[in-house]
């Protein structure tokens, strides 16, 4: 800090609190003292990797692939959801024969009991 | 197929390559491998024992050091005929399943936390001890699926390793962990040496769910046939149509001593409706009673019909005094009874009451109480309601019923009460209240699922419950008093999530008993980027009553995600078969 000079308050309160800390460097911003709370998920929802399948990491559907379907072989392929969706690679490598087009055929995927 | 061969020859090498990793930091030193518990049953020798080798001590690999309940039995019988080339006929399915479940089941005690498990119950699950352990294992299924098994040590990482073969993305959750639901990427740059979810999760399972437990040493030798045949007293609640009472009558089917046919007739305490149902179930390890059954009146053919074809979860106390559990149907297994059933008795017993609380000052009230084997003479002293409310007298009464008139101070201190004819006593079975401070819409978070023909839908019933604010007189607070469900009218109401998305146009309808219906899966044209139907939204009960000190009439909300079908239904129905 020692190039920088605060210019409004906000900045001037920074620069003060920081003062005696021993880091030249802005934490305070960064890394907040209270943790994070976290975003309601109901059980069992496959969260595996932002976007969830069920829910996106902030426990709504605002985050999820429009439509699904559009993602679904790469979910279904790379085995991204495997408590959700179907895998390719061990379990179920012909779910999707039926289906070409998930955005046009969705109704034909099945459902699988393992 | 070049695909498939690559991927046999890579998995293998991916599994070994973590394995030092993920042993290194959980324990440096390799402690003797522990005692199975050898496999007796030649069944299962000749079917597992062709890859699961047995050793000099009868012990199976793998199968001997480890335990589960019955559905995760027959989860594992279900992926070695799928994945390994086992041929059973079903009948032999269910031999071993049954051995199994029994001889490497889980004790009593120890199933009982994860019952909600196998009983499909969604609720937030609190036993996930670190965020670690969360991102490890919990983040594509619940805990209770590990939990629901006991293992050694050795075998919770060959668990580990084979979650690791099957599927690429299980490597990522464990090494780099998923915090709340996203990378926690900045953790190894902060701390490289920590140990990895995976380690962390490996050694709470090694504690929370090891081989060996004094509780399963005990039920081996405790262990014995379920003795259920006869008469029971059920009582059962279903959310958004309120208590049933009835009796089971249980016969053991010829042959076995743990099959057992079924039949049950319930009563509605709300309308005096009957249905009446028969049905067949197995008990596994002398106390896990999987059962199904039908109803024998025609149904009207509604998704929440009470004579739907149900299965039974429940668990059976290790003296067999009792039983609890969970009746239930639907493609999601959303509609159920909570079931519990317990011995009749040749002395008075109270077993419900028709009403769930008191408005303090009322007089006169009637409240109906249903028992068992009552006395000929019965008098208003012979009631207690506790303080504060006074039996005017007894209306009515025959050996299973009494009517009584009850008076409630002005200045009773409000609370639940327990109710007691003579020595039988129903705990905490009404509330007086002065007045009702809020409605709680219960599951204050829900989950529905989209569906259409091929993908049937999952619906989710909501209930309003009244409340009264207790005795530190702030409402929301753990002494809150609960007053039973109330009359209202529900809507939907948009959940400001994203802009413009008018969720709640498009996520489906709700009933006016409560019960959501979520819409067609499949991208709909008319939403933008043809996005499918679901969405997140309020559902609110306006109570048609009940006013809050403006006059206006209360509200509860609450949260329900209404989202895409789980294309894998990881369910295990045939354990009731």
């Amino acid at each position: 800090m020692k190039h920088l000079r605060p210019l409004n308050k906000k900045a001037a309160r920074i620069v003060h609190d920081h003062a005696g800390s021993g880091t030249n460097d802005v934490l305070a911003l960064q890394a907040p003292p209270y943790t994070q709370q976290r975003p309601h998920v109901p059980m069992n929802c496959s969260l595996m990797f932002t976007p969830g399948w069920e829910v996106d990491a902030a426990g709504g559907t605002a985050g999820l692939c429009q439509p699904v379907e559009r993602d679904i072989y790469d979910c279904f392929v790379s085995c991204y959801w495997p408590a959700a969706v179907p895998d390719h690679l061990n379990n179920s490598p012909d779910w999707a024969s039926k289906c070409a087009a998930a955005t046009k055929d969705w109704r034909n995927l099945d459902l699988v009991f393992p | 197929m070049k695909a498939l061969l690559a991927s046999i020859l890579v998995l293998p090498l991916l599994a070994q390559s973590q394995t030092p990793q993920a042993a290194s930091s959980a324990e440096p030193a390799k402690p003797a491998p522990e005692e199975g518990i050898p496999v007796t049953n030649q069944l299962v020798i000749s079917k597992c024992g062709g890859c699961h080798t047995k050793d000099d001590h009868g012990n199976l690999l793998r199968i001997s050091w480890e335990r589960a309940t019955p559905e995760g039995w027959e989860q594992a019988i279900k992926r070695m005929v799928r994945l390994r080339g086992v041929q059973l006929t079903p009948e032999e399915g269910r031999t071993i399943l049954k051995y199994l479940a029994t001889y490497h089941g889980l004790a009593p005690e120890e199933a009982k936390p994860v019952m909600y498990y196998a009983e499909r119950r969604t609720q937030d699950e609190t036993n996930i001890p670190t965020d670690n352990i969360r991102g490890a294992c919990a983040m594509c299924h619940a805990l209770a699926r590990p939990l629901s098994w006991r293992r050694s040590q050795e075998d919770w990482k060959l668990l580990a390793n084979l979650h690791i073969a099957l599927y690429p993305q299980a490597d990522e959750a464990f090494r780099l962990g998923i915090n709340a639901g996203g990378f926690d990427e900045e953790r190894h740059h902060r701390d490289p040496n920590a140990p990895l979810p995976l380690d962390e999760a490996l050694t709470f399972l090694g504690k929370a769910a090891p081989l060996k437990t004094p509780e399963w040493a005990a039920w081996g030798a405790r262990m014995r046939a379920p003795k259920l045949a006869g008469q029971w007293i059920v009582s059962a609640y279903i959310p958004g149509r309120g208590r049933f009472l009835g009796e089971l009558e249980v016969e053991p089917s010829k042959g076995t001593d743990d099959e057992f046919t079924t039949r049950v007739k319930l009563t509605s305490l709300k309308d005096g409706s009957t249905i009446t149902r028969t049905g067949h179930s197995l008990v596994y390890a002398g106390y896990a009673w999987r059962g199904r059954s039908k109803g024998t009146q025609a149904g009207s053919g509604a998704v929440d019909d009470l004579a739907s074809d149900m299965r039974e979860v429940m668990w059976v106390a290790p003296d067999q005094s009792m039983a609890e559990g969970r009746w239930f149907w639907g493609q999601y297994q959303e509609f159920g009874f909570d079931v519990k059933l317990q011995r009749p008795s040749a002395d008075p017993t109270l077993l419900a009451a028709d009403r769930t609380s008191l408005k303090t000052g009322s007089q006169g009230t009637r409240v109906r109480l249903i028992a068992e084997s009552l006395p000929a003479q019965i008098a208003a002293a012979d009631l207690d309601f506790g303080t504060g409310v006074t039996v005017r007298r007894v209306v009515s009464h025959t050996p299973t019923e009494i009517v009584a008139e009850v008076d409630v101070a002005a200045n009773a201190v409000p609370g639940k009460r327990d109710i007691a004819f003579r020595r039988s006593v129903l705990p905490s079975a009404i509330a007086v209240y002065d007045r009702i401070d809020y409605v709680k819409v219960v599951p204050d978070s829900a989950m529905s699922r989209l569906g259409s023909e091929t993908h049937p839908k999952g619906y989710q019933q909501f209930e309003a419950v009244a409340y009264q604010r207790g005795a530190d007189g702030k409402p929301h607070t753990a002494d809150d008093v609960e007053l039973g469900p109330i009359d209202v009218t529900w809507s939907v109401e948009e959940f400001f999530s994203s802009y413009g998305d008018d969720d709640k146009e498009f996520v489906g309808s709700l009933s006016p008993a409560g019960l959501f219906t979520p819409a067609s899966d499949g991208p709909n044209p008319q939403r933008k980027f043809s996005r499918n139907n679901y969405g997140d939204v309020w559902v609110v009960a306006t109570a048609k009553n009940e006013k809050d000190k403006d006059g206006r009439p209360l509200k509860g909300k609450s949260y329900l995600v209404v989202t895409v079908p789980a294309y894998i239904q990881f369910d295990q129905p045939e354990v009731a078969q």
